[in-house]
């Protein structure tokens, strides 16, 4: 990045924070986190509740002797018998380690607070601070100022697309913390090497097991954060695209909320129309593959999502910089 | 007067399919104050546009300082300071940090340039307050900052006395001859009112439906629709009447409009001089009208196509 590219980006960011864009964001992850933990706590309660009892060692001990039952039975299938000792080696290390699998320390709660918010409260916090980078220069006036200085119109747009970029990641580092932060309040500050199962393999409309693994909880935090990140980055080119298309702040956040509540939608009913897993809106849980969900349409994987994630991304791109860069600039 | 720093040539411009500007040709140098006259919809700000680069030309060529600007656009651009309708700034930020993002695009602007132009347009006490919180008048002189601040050859501004008030317009009709007098600077300004441009322009390009009609002097196009003066006077004298106004040094052309009244160009102070030749050759006057003849006139005739032998009323305001 040189010289100019450096100050062009210190402008838009002095606008963004200026603008109170990325203050919003912040304040709603530090209301609705302590609601989440809140919620989480209640219901770690009623499962104590529901079980009778506080100590969760005898029950922990009897699961472990359940699959060891099954796994005695001939009659099952190799696959099946590999899952079910990958989950009593994760058994055994809660019971060595004295660790509660019920009551999740701040690092599970993070990880939790992303499964829950990759698809919806995410994307739209991105939104929120991604929506009116270029439309409120046109909806202001303040294009003609922009516009007129020596500096080409793909570079001003650049600097703003890499501090759409540069926030949005902020934002997911901060989202992060945050969760860790208020939950561990609550839940304890430890969980760093929880051991997590991983490495699910979707093949036609079955899981595949037969790779599963454990990853230490930071290790999976961090690939889980990755793909929250990678979304978040796709969700807020198309909102720069959206911003580029249309004036107003109040139109483009229509549209995505429209798309993204669809897409919520489309997941749950989309089995039956194949090609909807086209669509980028239904390829944002990214973290159901880490964690073994069957996707929502038969052949989706982790590799097809990403794929089409990037494919929209690139569009979007594509569409923005040639409207912005042909575009003439009437009131 | 010879140091062209803006000139455009046969500049086109086609809204859908629909021509909006045709051929559109001047040159503007340095230390003038240009003024581009013609009514709302005339395609002043569709030109200025294009100027500035905010719109593409569909034809035509537009050379700032010798570079075409769509050529080398940062580098004509750079010579460029304007103000596009209102001066739209960042509201939520201050004078000052406006500026200093203004001077980040630029480049190599250092931080005492912004402490000159702030004492220039006289904004020191407000540079630290949010521009929300500014006057029309002071957003109009923190425009002009922003316009000035890196030193540019041309000045180009839109309609800039729309919304002020009758001493903010004196306030800038003086700074804009200033900026072309002592610095040097070459100034374009857009209106729709005639008797500013007629205050404030050294030359005028008018124009109508997209199209130049006239460039010229501001001085000569006034001198070309002089006053006139309308006699009546006894149908017996006509001819003579004719002679005698013809001889008169003071009198730049005569001609009938019917039996007993004549009709001449001069200045109007000088009627009761002309009056006594006429009187003294014992020709008897019935009756003298006088007409000044201001800028829109002259601009209702040009564009309406009117006659030049016979301007239309003057009172109705061309808007």
């Amino acid at each position: 990045m040189n010289q100019s590219m450096l100050g062009l980006v210190q402008n838009e960011t002095v606008k963004l924070l200026r603008r109170r864009r990325f203050l919003v964001v912040v304040l709603i992850l530090a209301i609705l986190i302590p609601i989440f933990t809140y919620a989480q706590y209640r219901s770690v309660m009623t499962a104590q509740e529901r079980m009778g009892t506080t100590d969760w060692r005898p029950l922990l001990t009897q699961q472990i002797v359940d699959m060891q039952n099954r796994l005695a039975s001939s009659r099952l299938p190799d696959e099946w018998r590999d899952l079910i000792k990958v989950r009593i080696q994760q058994q055994q290390y809660y019971l060595d380690h004295d660790i509660n699998p019920m009551a999740p320390g701040g690092p599970t709660f993070a990880r939790g607070f992303m499964d829950q918010a990759i698809t919806m409260f995410l994307p739209m916090i991105i939104v929120v601070l991604a929506v009116d980078i270029v439309s409120a220069e046109f909806s202001e006036g303040t294009i003609k100022l922009l516009l007129t200085r020596p500096v080409r119109r793909w570079k001003v747009l650049t600097s703003k697309y890499i501090t759409m970029v540069l926030f949005t990641s902020l934002t997911v580092l901060m989202t992060l913390f945050l969760a860790y932060l208020i939950s561990g309040i609550v839940f304890g500050y430890s969980g760093w090497n929880l051991p997590i199962l991983t490495g699910f393999q979707v093949e036609g409309s079955e899981l595949n097991t037969a790779g599963v693994f454990m990853l230490p909880q930071w290790q999976f935090l961090l690939m889980q954060y990755g793909l929250g990140w990678f979304v978040c980055v796709v969700v807020g080119t198309v909102t720069f695209m959206v911003s580029v298309l249309v004036r107003s702040a109040a139109a483009g956040m229509g549209i995505m909320m429209a798309a993204l509540i669809s897409g919520m939608i489309l997941t749950q009913m989309a089995s039956s129309w194949e090609a909807s897993k086209y669509l980028f809106i239904v390829n944002l849980e990214l973290t159901d593959y880490l964690n073994g969900n069957l996707p929502p349409i038969t052949g989706m994987t982790l590799s097809f999502s990403l794929t089409v994630l990037t494919v929209w991304a690139v569009a979007s791109l594509i569409v923005a910089y040639t409207a912005f860069v042909r575009r003439d600039v009437t009131s | 007067m010879t140091d062209t720093v803006l000139s455009v040539k046969h500049l086109h411009k086609k809204m859908g399919n629909k021509p909006i500007i045709h051929d559109i040709t001047f040159d503007v140098f340095a230390g003038e104050v240009f003024g581009f006259l013609g009514p709302n919809g005339a395609g002043k700000t569709t030109t200025i546009r294009m100027l500035v680069g905010l719109a593409a030309a569909d034809g035509g060529e537009i050379r700032i300082g010798g570079i075409s600007i769509r050529d080398q656009f940062p580098k004509a651009i750079a010579q460029v300071g304007c103000i596009v309708e209102n001066p739209e700034l960042y509201k939520f930020l201050t004078g000052r940090e406006n500026l200093e993002q203004f001077a980040r695009m630029s480049g190599g602007i250092p931080p005492e340039r912004i402490e000159e132009i702030v004492r220039f347009v006289d904004l020191e006490r407000a540079i630290d307050d949010k521009v929300k919180t500014y006057s029309l008048g002071m957003r109009q002189r923190l425009g002009i900052a922003q316009a000035l601040l890196h030193n540019p050859k041309i000045l180009i501004l839109d309609e800039p006395t729309n919304g002020l008030d009758p001493a903010g317009i004196r306030e800038l009709r003086q700074f804009i001859r200033r900026l072309a007098e002592e610095e040097g600077l070459a100034v374009f300004i857009s209106s729709h009112l005639l008797s500013e441009i007629e205050m404030m322009c050294d030359r005028v390009a008018i124009i109508s439906q997209g199209r130049v009609i006239s460039v010229g002097l501001v001085e000569e196009l006034m001198a070309q629709f002089a006053d006139q003066v309308d006699w009546t006077i006894d149908p017996n004298f006509i001819s003579k009447g004719m002679e005698i106004l013809r001889g008169l040094p003071v009198v730049s052309e005569v001609w009938q409009i019917n039996e007993e009244r004549l009709k001449c160009k001069m200045n109007v102070e000088r009627v009761s001089e002309v009056n006594q030749a006429l009187v003294k050759a014992g020709i008897l006057v019935s009756g003298i009208a006088t007409k000044t003849v201001s800028l829109e006139d002259l601009f209702l005739t040009l564009t309406e196509g009117g006659g030049a032998d016979e301007p239309k009323h003057a009172g109705t305001r061309a808007k």
